[in-house]
């Protein structure tokens, strides 16, 4: 091999070397893109609802209600009659089989609209009226184009008696889309056109708030002794190790831990966001330590000297001083901490939280899901509309996510003082 | 004037910046091929740059920029399709701190001829390792404990382990970037008495902060100060009678 | 009752401190001395006396009031007459009580459970007395102690930092609790569930079907049952489920995360390397679910697609489609501590290499990757560690069976995934089976603890030899 061939090979190995390393950092970047998305093209469907354009005839017979009716009364009426009469007018039926699958086409809780339409208005008794009532999860995915159509009669959920129904209904323009207000308002569901993460919002709201008022405080306090008090003996090595391994347990094992002591021996209730939160406090506290004991050690000794010049005391130069100082970083680490458990399932699931729960809870101690669980338990689920349902909320949780992240940072960029 | 040995390294009007800040001043010095040539002045007077400039080491720090010609025998080296892998292979570096690879001390000296081709076989490879040490008086040193780490040298040991790793691709050109700062008396002395052996196959560059070592061991010394060269001249002449006056302050002490 | 007593002690606390604080200043101005402390130290010092104690106790009583409630009226249900064969129908009567107590209960009830009723009410009763007297107690003798030592002009500001330094140092022993939580709560069951199962048939046994061991009651177990159970519980394919899929993960993430890590450090310009570094660290950010629910839903049935044109049966839940996601999650974790660990190799030894002629990949293959070794050895099981206790990626994708492969388009089980198939829904305590997970959970735990450690002390002192 001649000098020349030598060094060409040579540069083309470092070349290579480079590209490797360029392509390794493009696909990263891909799979990031490739998975928003995939997520965003599924999910953002979600957010709009089909609902189909019926003439209600609130009939006085049928309801057996006088004007002037109370609320109770009207909570306690029956409306299913006149629910089937308004719905069966949409289309001809000729035979009972007809008209069952043409009241397949709505949601299960077709009543319980038109019922609360006429809760809004009492004085419809005996009027007609047009509402939008909800179509079913297979009529509203065959309207947003995810429903193959072009199957064999047997192997559609949709009868050709339907698609017949839907086309006519697509003609009259009596179909249409409308914003999703359940999805963010209402509890689970097994019915995907009425199932929403209203519950899992609040049951989030309320673990993050339990972890963030646990382990805030806590992580502070520790890292506060560590830094600027403790000693240095065996016992603060050992709580040192402790907390770098404890940051790295598996999130599954502090589910176990939830299950056998909170659960089990105190009797905390099950299912509920106070149990939830604390088990995410305990899996956050070694994860927000170690931030703040960093931002804590960024505080150039001066300072401490400084304070401690003029006659403070230990604990005033470092609850006056050094605190403040490492505030943004503390609180910057706090957060991306509480994004962490914001977005955790594994323990969650452990203590009970897969619970199929429709309430929305109304204080941590009500059974509840969260977020995360509640893409968990949908991707379980065999019904088309839970795809879209799933991604939807992934786009919540992410966006979540996202906020949390630039405000952390932003915190960092915009407080934080470097030392040089 | 005097028989001189031929100009190896011609530098023209060479510009050094780093960022906005502007490092050497038209710089026009000429080297002589298998002599000594010291470069003395006060800290940060450029004298390192300008032997980085010879071997394109600049190049690893990107806020530099070089404009100039430096030529090595004839040829200019500041050309963007010079290959620097070549170039770095025929003029060797010695740097101020010695900075061993964490390897043993026969990877040290291998891993120049390795990557460059130079041997071929493990024969070879031991022979270049050989006379490397040899060449840096470090053979009868370490020649029964070349499988050590590099790192568990002395400070002195380790300074010529590192020269002797630079003579391994057998370099034309050897620039010494204050080899002997990091080191005690009797250390340096021995690297003193071996750049005096060197000279006789290398062109040698010394920075030095020390102007008894640039008597000891240079044949001619060059005097920079603030990114300016003051004056060039033979090593006699310039410590016996500089022509300038900053030159004589200097030498004599009285800044620096 | 609790927030009112919390309530009540916040509201003393607060008066005692502008108590405190203008109680010492008139004696000093009375008594024209100096005050060892500002006066509003004065003030804290009483706060801190008249809350610590009183809250604690109250922490400590509401920890344990119910389970000894619980075991006290399981006692005299039994003393009536209840007939219970194990706990599990011990807590069902017990709960039946509370409801009746509460008034939510609405089956038939018998004379034995009216009378437990009615001892648990007096039984309630008498605990929530005595703790509000015990509480109020604690209060006094604390206020009253306080109060005579700041009559004393004791040295207050000391005091005060003396006992919230102990707050500090109670704080980070937090992290020490939790870990002996984490021990205990793992090791009581796994004794319980090792007391069963020889440990030697857990560890080398090859056939993991729990759900086998239908026994409810672990103490009276038939001959056959437990032939049965011997061979139920062995731990093999798990473990081989568990490394096979974090060695795919690991075939994924080492190269890429490497690369792009060395990339970060070696070549990228700054403008680059602050683009691409966060958002390649988007990658550990997302929550675990959204990765299972991609694997599961795009992945894998992409995976089969494939599979189907080539001739191949690729199981929709394959151990290839989990962890390929796995490794892609990991990436951030390889890439960023070798970045980090790269960066700081000395330049000085780069230097070295360039000045004999050495191109950049020859430096960095040769040089700097050989310093950085054990840094980089150690992110790497940083990595292994994240892998296998990973869960929800595993439990979404890679399937249920345990299943003995190395065929990576079959599907395989996971510790994780069997953890969670065996305590998600109704659990019954003391079934051998709900034991297995916590020494599914214990062996899980020393696993990774292992591999933490290790790979702790390599980055440590990688990070002490060139600092």
């Amino acid at each position: 091999m001649t000098k020349e061939q030598r060094l060409k090979k040579r540069h083309n190995a470092e070349k290579r070397f480079r590209f490797y390393g360029l392509a390794s950092i493009f696909f990263a970047l891909l799979f990031v893109l490739i998975l928003v998305h995939n997520i965003f093209s599924k999910g953002s469907s979600a957010f709009m609802k089909t609902a189909i354009n019926v003439e209600v005839f609130y009939d006085k017979d049928l309801l057996e209600l006088e004007p002037g009716v109370s609320e109770e009364e009207i909570l306690e009426a029956d409306f299913f009659d006149i629910t089937i009469e308004s719905l069966l007018k949409v289309y001809p039926a000729k035979n009972m089989d007809e008209e069952d699958a043409l009241i397949e086409l709505f949601t299960t809780d077709a009543e319980i609209e038109i019922k609360k339409a006429f809760l809004k208005n009492k004085n419809l008794i005996g009027k007609k009226i047009n509402l939008e009532i909800t179509a079913s999860d297979d009529i509203d995915q065959l309207h947003k184009g995810n429903y193959p159509r072009d199957l064999p009669e047997d192997r559609r959920r949709i009868s050709n008696f339907q698609l017949e129904i839907y086309d006519a209904l697509v003609e009259n323009k009596t179909i249409n889309k409308n914003f999703n207000n359940y999805f963010f308002k209402n509890g689970d569901s097994r019915d995907p056109e009425i199932a929403g993460i209203g519950g899992a919002l609040v049951g989030s709201f309320y673990s993050i708030l339990i972890c963030l008022l646990l382990a805030f405080p806590v992580a502070v306090l520790a890292s506060i002794y560590l830094e600027e008090f403790a000693p240095k003996n065996k016992i603060t090595d050992f709580i040192e190790i402790n907390i770098n391994n404890l940051a790295a347990v598996p999130s599954i094992v502090y589910g176990l831990l939830a299950l056998q002591i909170l659960l089990a021996t105190i009797q905390l209730p099950r299912s509920t966001p106070l149990v939830a939160g604390i088990t995410l406090a305990l899996m956050t506290l070694p994860r927000i330590i170690i931030p703040c004991r960093a931002s804590l050690k960024a505080v150039p000794p001066s300072i401490r000297e400084g304070a401690l010049a003029v006659g403070a005391s230990k604990f005033q130069s470092v609850f006056h001083h050094v605190v403040p100082l490492a505030l943004p970083g503390t609180l910057s680490g706090t957060i991306i901490g509480l994004a962490q458990a914001l977005g955790e399932t594994a323990p969650l699931i452990l203590i009970g939280m897969v619970a199929f729960v429709v309430d929305i809870p109304s204080t941590p101690i009500d059974p509840s899901s969260s977020l995360p669980v509640q893409v968990y338990l949908w991707s379980e689920s065999a019904e088309r509309g839970f795809v879209e349902k799933t991604s939807a909320t992934i786009m919540m949780l992410l966006s979540f996510l996202i906020v949390m992240n630039f405000l952390a940072v932003y915190l960092r960029q915009k407080f934080e003082k470097r030392w040089n | 004037m005097e028989l001189m040995n031929n100009v190896k390294i011609k530098s023209k009007n060479l510009n050094v910046y780093y960022g906005e800040k502007q490092a050497l001043f038209d710089v026009n010095l000429d080297l002589n091929e298998k002599e000594v040539t010291a470069l003395i002045g006060p800290s940060g007077c450029g004298k390192s740059t300008f032997i980085r400039c010879i071997n394109r080491m600049n190049d690893v720090i990107d806020i530099c920029k070089v404009s100039g010609n430096i030529e090595i025998d004839g040829v200019e080296i500041n050309d963007k399709n010079l290959d620097v892998v070549s170039l770095r292979e025929r003029v060797g570096m010695v740097f101020q701190k010695p900075n061993p690879f964490p390897k043993s001390i026969y990877d040290n000296i291998s891993y120049g001829p390795k990557i460059h081709g130079k041997g071929e076989t493990k024969s070879e490879l031991d022979e270049i390792v050989e006379n490397s040490l040899k060449k840096a008086a470090l053979w009868e040193e370490v020649k029964d404990r070349l499988d050590e780490p590099g790192t568990g040298l002395s400070g002195g040991q380790q300074q010529r382990l590192c020269i002797a790793r630079a003579i391994s691709v057998n370099p034309e050109v050897i620039l010494m970037d204050e080899p002997c700062s990091a080191l005690d008396p009797i250390a340096t002395a021995k690297i003193e008495e071996l750049i005096d052996e060197l000279k006789k196959t290398y062109t040698i560059v010394i920075v030095t902060h020390s102007m008894a070592q640039a008597v000891r061991v240079s044949q001619k010394t060059g005097f920079f100060h603030l990114g300016k060269l003051i004056e060039v001249g033979k090593t006699e002449k310039i410590f016996k009678n500089p022509d300038n006056k900053m030159t004589q302050d200097y030498i004599t002490g009285r800044f620096g | 009752m609790n927030f009112v007593l919390i309530f009540l002690i916040t509201i003393f606390s607060l008066s005692l401190f502008f108590y405190g604080r203008s109680k010492t200043k008139s004696i000093a101005i009375e008594k024209n001395i100096k005050l060892n402390a500002l006066p509003k130290f004065y003030g804290y010092y009483l706060v801190l006396w008249c809350s610590i104690p009183s809250l604690v106790f109250l922490l400590i009583w509401s920890l344990f009031e119910p389970v000894i409630i619980k075991s006290i009226i399981i006692e005299t249900a039994a003393n009536q007459g209840a007939i219970f064969n194990d706990k599990n129908e011990a807590n069902l009567i017990y709960e039946k009580i509370k409801a009746i107590h509460l008034g939510t209960y609405f089956g038939d009830i018998d004379s034995i459970l009216r009378e437990s009723a009615l001892a648990y009410a007096k039984f309630i009763n008498l605990f929530t007395n005595s703790k509000v007297v015990l509480i109020f107690a604690i209060v006094i003798v604390s206020v009253i102690y306080s109060l005579k030592k700041i009559n004393k002009n004791n040295k207050a500001r000391d005091d005060v930092e003396i006992i919230l330094k102990g707050l500090l140092f109670v704080s980070s022993l937090i992290a020490i609790l939790t870990t002996l939580g984490i021990i205990f709560s793992l090791l009581f069951e796994s004794i319980k569930f090792f007391s069963v199962i020889n440990i030697f048939d857990y560890l080398f046994g090859t056939n993991w079907s729990p759900q086998r061991a239908f026994v409810r009651d672990a103490s009276s177990i038939t001959a056959a049952e437990f032939e049965e159970l011997k061979d139920a519980f062995g731990f093999i394919p798990l473990i081989a489920g568990t490394t096979f899929i974090a060695f795919i993960a690991m075939l994924v993430a080492v190269p890429i995360g490497l690369f792009s890590g060395i990339y970060m450090a070696e070549y990228a310009s700054l403008k680059i390397r602050r683009i691409s570094k966060p958002i390649i660290e988007i990658l550990a950010g997302i929550p675990t679910v959204v990765y299972g629910f991609f694997a599961a839903l795009t992945v894998g049935p992409f995976f089969r697609q494939i599979g189907e044109n080539f001739g191949l049966t690729v199981s929709s839940e394959s151990a290839l489609a989990a962890g390929l996601i796995m490794g892609i999650m990991i990436i951030p974790y390889v890439s960023s501590l070798s970045d980090d660990v790269i960066n700081s190799v000395p330049q000085s030894l780069r230097d070295g290499s360039y000045a004999i002629g050495a191109t950049k990949s020859e430096t960095i293959k040769k040089v700097v990757i050989p310093a950085a070794l054990p840094g980089i050895i150690g992110s790497i099981l940083l990595a292994v560690s994240r892998a296998i206790g990973e869960t929800m990626i595993v439990v979404m994708a890679a399937g249920l069976a345990a299943n003995l492969t190395i065929n990576p388009l079959e599907s395989t089980t996971t510790i994780t995934t069997q953890i969670v198939m065996i305590l998600v829904g109704d659990q019954e305590f003391d079934s051998p089976k709900t034991q297995s997970a916590f020494a599914l959970g214990l062996t899980l735990f020393i696993a990774t603890l292992i591999l933490n450690y290790i790979a702790q002390r390599a980055v440590k002192k990688y990070r002490e030899k060139y600092d």
